[in-house]
């Protein structure tokens, strides 16, 4: 405290350095900033805007029609969002689970193995360095071999899902794999002291610690799934009998293949958000952090 | 760099790397020695030099590359390049877009380098410049491009978009140019000098003209001559399918345009060239049919040759519940369910792969699809094409044909230029060109009376119903294709994929009919949301719709 005031009365004596002390940081993060603020809170502000409009990109004009976009995507007899959002809610949620059941494993498999452990995380890593059209192009092939589950209206979006694990198991294994050794090894070796067997030290240690990753893991899964496009417009175009149509897609189609339906994507777009922020912010709720050991 | 050093605390040699001026070990004591490198170290520093001034002239040189070549600064280059080499400098730059690429295939390559060639040599003023955009990226660049004031001069537009783009106002009406230069001629670009069935999608319904054909397309029947040969020699029926020489024999080369009567005699036709294992599966398909994706594309034809249209002229109502539709549907759902001519169906299923794998007898392709499979194959052409034989309600063989055409974007300031362009390319000599180098046939009357048409048809004989199918056909959907095909294809998979519980009366709909009507509904929708939108566009320049 003293020191920070020492600190002010100096800089406050030389006005050049308190600017320059002042003005510092901002100045470092300014391109990113300046870039966050252009391409992302720019654009939000504009997409905002034009979902209340009738907005034709090409001509650059736009009507003000208030909420019919809103009430449009929800109740019109040809829109496609409710049926969309139930779709890609739905991939979320087997997403999640896929995540759940097959990237903590894996990081509690690697986790254990001394030798060949970063061989194994490089392994496991390379599909999300893949890109996803590759990918997609690779599965649209290997799920006609595989039980045409693309051909199902009942299997189609598990197939995507199964896509969408194998793209991303590796990536979370190695967010679990970094939360994984943040946990103290005395815990464990104080545990086993105690006669802990395996399943308790998961179920007493490492579950609870890695709550933070855990729920970083899923709100990032969810926010990413929610956001699924490509396999499906490389894949299933949103059928079989639009068991696919994900609300990404639908948002495409009405964006970019639908004469002055702007407006209208990009209300669907809000609605998408609002759904995701609603999630995102449940989930923050139930798995809020606390602190469990010292 | 690598050396060899040794530790006088360690006393064992260590590998590290060092750069190669350093005197000192890594822990900045002296002792650590180049073993055997001392006398090395002047030539070292001297080669690092060289390679510091080999990586600057690297980077110079791809730097001066970049700014050479990029697209900025490439037209100012080239041009001051040219004045110092005392060539001359074309004040007219013409940019000319397209969906053909020379990166997806050479020989799209050489039919551009040859246009651009023998236009420019014509036309000592124009630099012609082409830009290839991918065709699902065409609308949103278009737009992007008109919006930031830098659009292309001319481009190739699809008839999946011209009218929609004919009426946002991107595209200059062209009857004053028209009629600047009637007559007719190897240039003329009247409608007298195209096939009807070329000069649909490129006007309006009050004769506004905004592009000229460039090709012909249609769909068709694809039949592979091989397996239909093999069949005729012990089948009078398939065998009637050939055209006779005048000698009597059978031309096993030529298919018959009109060797199909009608849609029982194809069905006749079809189960007698299926084959079936021990095991009841297909083994080889009479004609392939597809559920997944495409249902609009495989729909339409057999709707167009029992007389039915899918939408009304004016893009207002769609027509395709209607009963010619129903019987279109029908037939196709029963050719697949009851007559299991085709393999089951699969998403991954590839029509064109079985037919030139001889697992399919016939399948829907288009007049386009001989000069693909040609090359795809290395060469093998046995291939006959039929337009779709005549339904219980239709007159003739037909189809749906469609033109796409070379436009002038409205901010076009080139106008002069872009037309000449546009007259060399959609002139026969451009419809030739195309022929020699991509297989295409002309939409120009003129083209089919060329010997370069003849020999064509002698080289691959595939070509000779090619004409008549582009006459037989009635006009491709043109309102809003895709947002169209995104309501209704889905309910025409529905209607492939689970005919028996609907022919049960199941679900999920009570009938082919009923779901058709709700099909038809959805596209409504989309029609009478794309009328608003056209009188807004037509309101913002002060017109009103005709």
């Amino acid at each position: 405290m003293a020191g920070g005031q020492r600190r002010n009365k100096v800089l406050r004596k030389n006005g050049r350095s308190f600017l320059y002390a002042a003005w510092t940081p901002y100045l470092y993060i300014a391109p990113a900033l300046a870039l966050t603020v252009l391409f992302s809170l720019v654009s939000m502000a504009i997409s905002l805007y034009v979902s209340f409009h009738h907005y034709d990109a090409f001509a650059g004009k736009s009507e003000l029609i208030g909420l019919d976009n809103y009430r449009r995507a929800l109740f019109s007899q040809d829109s496609y969002f409710p049926l969309a959002l139930k779709n890609t809610t739905l991939y979320v949620f087997l997403s999640v689970a896929g995540v759940l059941t097959l990237s903590l494993p894996l990081a509690l498999l690697c986790n254990q193995i001394r030798k060949g452990q970063s061989l194994f995380r490089t392994l496991y890593f390379l599909p999300s360095i893949t890109p996803g059209v590759v990918v997609a192009l690779v599965f649209f092939h290997l799920f006609g071999v595989w039980g045409q589950l693309l051909d199902h209206r009942s299997t189609a979006l598990v197939a995507l899902v199964i896509l969408g694990l194998w793209s991303g198991a590796g990536y979370n294994m190695v967010l679990f794999l970094a939360g994984l050794n943040e946990i103290p090894g005395h815990y464990y070796d104080a545990a086993k002291v105690d006669g802990a067997n395996e399943v308790q030290q998961f179920r007493h240690i490492t579950f609870p610690l890695l709550r933070n990753t855990l729920v970083f893991v899923t709100v990032m899964t969810v926010i990413g799934a929610y956001q699924v496009f490509t396999s499906v417009y490389i894949m299933s175009q949103g059928g079989p009998e639009r068991s696919t149509e994900v609300v990404a897609y639908t948002i495409f189609i009405n964006a970019f293949a639908v004469a002055g339906q702007m407006g209208y994507a990009s209300a669907l777009a809000w609605l998408l958000f609002l759904a995701v922020l609603v999630f995102v912010i449940v989930q923050m709720k139930v798995f809020r952090s606390r602190k469990l050991y010292d | 760099m690598i050396y060899w050093t040794v530790d006088p605390r360690k006393g064992y040699g260590t590998k590290v790397i060092q750069r190669a001026s350093l005197k000192k070990d890594s822990h900045g004591e002296p002792g650590a020695r180049f073993c055997g490198l001392e006398k090395m170290g002047n030539d070292v520093k001297g080669s690092k030099k060289m390679v510091m001034v080999g990586w600057a002239m690297g980077c110079s040189l791809l730097f001066l590359t970049v700014v050479f070549r990029a697209g900025m600064t490439r037209d100012g280059m080239d041009k001051a390049l040219s004045r110092v080499a005392g060539r001359q400098v074309r004040p007219i730059e013409l940019r000319v877009w397209d969906w053909w690429s020379p990166a997806g295939n050479e020989e799209y390559g050489a039919y551009f380098e040859e246009v651009k060639a023998i236009f420019e040599e014509r036309n000592p003023d124009i630099d012609v410049v082409y830009q290839f955009v991918p065709f699902g990226h065409y609308v949103q660049k278009l737009s992007t491009a008109m919006v930031g004031q830098r659009p292309p001069d001319v481009f190739q537009s699809s008839v999946y978009w011209a009218e929609g783009f004919y009426h946002r106002g991107m595209l200059r009406p062209l009857n004053d140019l028209l009629e600047s230069q009637p007559g007719e001629g190897p240039t003329s670009l009247g409608e007298s000098s195209f096939m009807e069935s070329a000069w649909r999608h490129n006007h309006t319904g009050d004769g506004v003209v905004y592009g000229i054909p460039q090709i012909i397309d249609a769909n068709c029947l694809l039949w592979n001559l091989d397996i239909l040969e093999e069949e005729a020699r012990k089948d009078e029926m398939i065998r009637d399918l050939f055209v006779r020489r005048e000698d009597g024999q059978i031309d096993f080369d030529r298919i018959r345009f009109d060797g199909i009567r009608d849609w029982d005699h194809f069905r006749e036709i079809v189960k007698r060239l299926t084959r079936f294992d021990e095991r009841g599966q297909v083994k080889r398909a009479g004609f392939i049919i597809q559920a997944y994706g495409g249902g609009g594309g495989l729909f339409s034809p057999w709707l167009a040759s029992n007389g039915g249209r899918y939408q009304d002229s004016e893009g207002r109502e769609a027509l395709f519940h209607l009963t010619e539709g129903v019987q279109a549907m029908t037939f196709l759902v029963e050719l697949y369910w009851e007559d299991k001519v085709s393999f089951p169906f699969r998403r991954q299923l590839s029509g064109t792969e079985l037919f030139v794998e001889r697992k399919a007898a016939c399948i829907a392709g288009g007049t386009w699809s001989g000069k693909d499979i040609a090359r795809d194959t290395q060469g093998w052409t046995h291939m006959g094409k039929t337009a779709y034989p005549p339904g219980p309600m239709g007159k003739a063989p037909s189809t749906e044909t469609w033109g796409n055409m070379l436009v002038i974007s409205s901010s076009c300031l080139r106008v002069d230029a872009a037309w000449r362009y546009i007259q060399f390319v959609c002139g026969k000599e451009g419809n030739l060109l195309r022929s020699k180098h991509l297989g295409y046939n002309g939409p120009r009357l003129d083209f089919y009376e060329t010997p370069a048409w003849e020999k064509s048809k002698e080289d691959r004989p595939y070509l000779s119903n090619v004409k008549e199918i582009c006459l037989s056909g009635i006009k491709l959907r043109h309102t809003e294709i895709i947002a169209s095909d995104h309501q209704a294809n889905p309910i025409f998979e529905t209607i492939l994929l689970q005919y028996p519980d609907i022919r049960e009366k199941k679900q999920p709909y009570e009938s082919v009919r009923n779901a058709l009507e709700q099909a038809a509904g959805q596209v409504n929708l989309v029609y009478s949301r794309y009328n608003l939108q056209k009188d807004r566009w037509l309101a913002a320049r002060g017109e009103t719709r005709s």
